[in-house]
């Protein structure tokens, strides 16, 4: 009786050792398909955010909307002028450019290398950061020398009784 | 025990289908066709009960 737990094996007739691990861990056909299902599911579940962000996409509920902003009158801009202006933000200094009869386009002009001011070079049809000498092309915004490499973030520009307006920020694409 | 290894294999193809098709919503996220984004996300959920169901016929046969 005293060396009832010495034996090998012992009788498991006691509460302390009835816990069979034996093949615990292995997978069996079954186990494997539960697996499978369940991997099923988890990607359902990961798919729905992507879906949520599409739909939102659809929606158009990214395009931020500020109020329209006055920013000069028509006459007031000759061709090839530009005036400063601040959209959507106080702080957030723009620059729009009268490029030919109804062409106008706009800028959040904080140079994307720095935030240095970037300002339009009327006789060399560029706009030039001066602290680093970052040049964007006034078409399109993009970077073309110099050190900033993303684009400037453009500006929506409407005219509408004889004044221009900007309208609202281009989503940002790098 | 007679073993079937076709749900094995459908249930495997499934998770195939799973992988595809959650590569193809990504990429057409970033290539901004959303409905094609929203297309393959049902896909993708349709899926699940399909495999559910494969399963459950597994079951109920053995």
């Amino acid at each position: 009786m005293t060396d009832k737990n010495n034996r090998i094996p012992f009788d498991e007739d006691n509460y302390t050792h009835n816990i069979n691990r034996d093949n615990e861990r292995k997978l069996d056909r079954r186990g494997f398909m539960k697996t499978l299902v369940g991997a099923a599911g988890v990607f359902a579940v990961s798919s729905l955010p992507w879906g949520a962000v599409a739909a939102k996409e659809l929606l158009g509920l990214g395009n931020k909307e500020y109020p329209h902003q006055k920013i000069a009158d028509l006459n007031a801009v000759a061709i090839g002028d530009a005036v400063e202006f601040h959209f959507p933000g106080e702080h957030d200094s723009a620059l729009l450019i009268r490029l030919g009869d109804e062409k106008f386009v706009a800028y959040q002009n904080a140079c994307t290398h720095l935030r240095c001011p970037v300002f339009w070079v009327k006789d060399k049809n560029e706009m030039i950061c001066p602290c680093h000498h970052g040049k964007f092309d006034v078409e399109t915004g993009a970077p073309t020398a110099g050190p900033p490499r993303r684009p400037l973030p453009e500006i929506e520009v409407e005219v509408k009784d004889g004044a221009i307006f900007a309208v609202r920020v281009k989503r940002y694409e790098a | 025990m007679k073993r079937n290894y076709i749900s094995v294999a459908l249930l495997c193809g499934i998770l195939l289908l799973n992988i595809v098709f959650t590569q193809f919503m990504v990429h057409q996220y970033f290539y901004e066709n959303y409905v094609n984004t929203l297309i393959f996300m049902s896909l993708n959920i349709i899926l699940f009960p399909i495999a559910w169901l494969v399963y459950k016929r597994d079951r109920r046969k053995a």
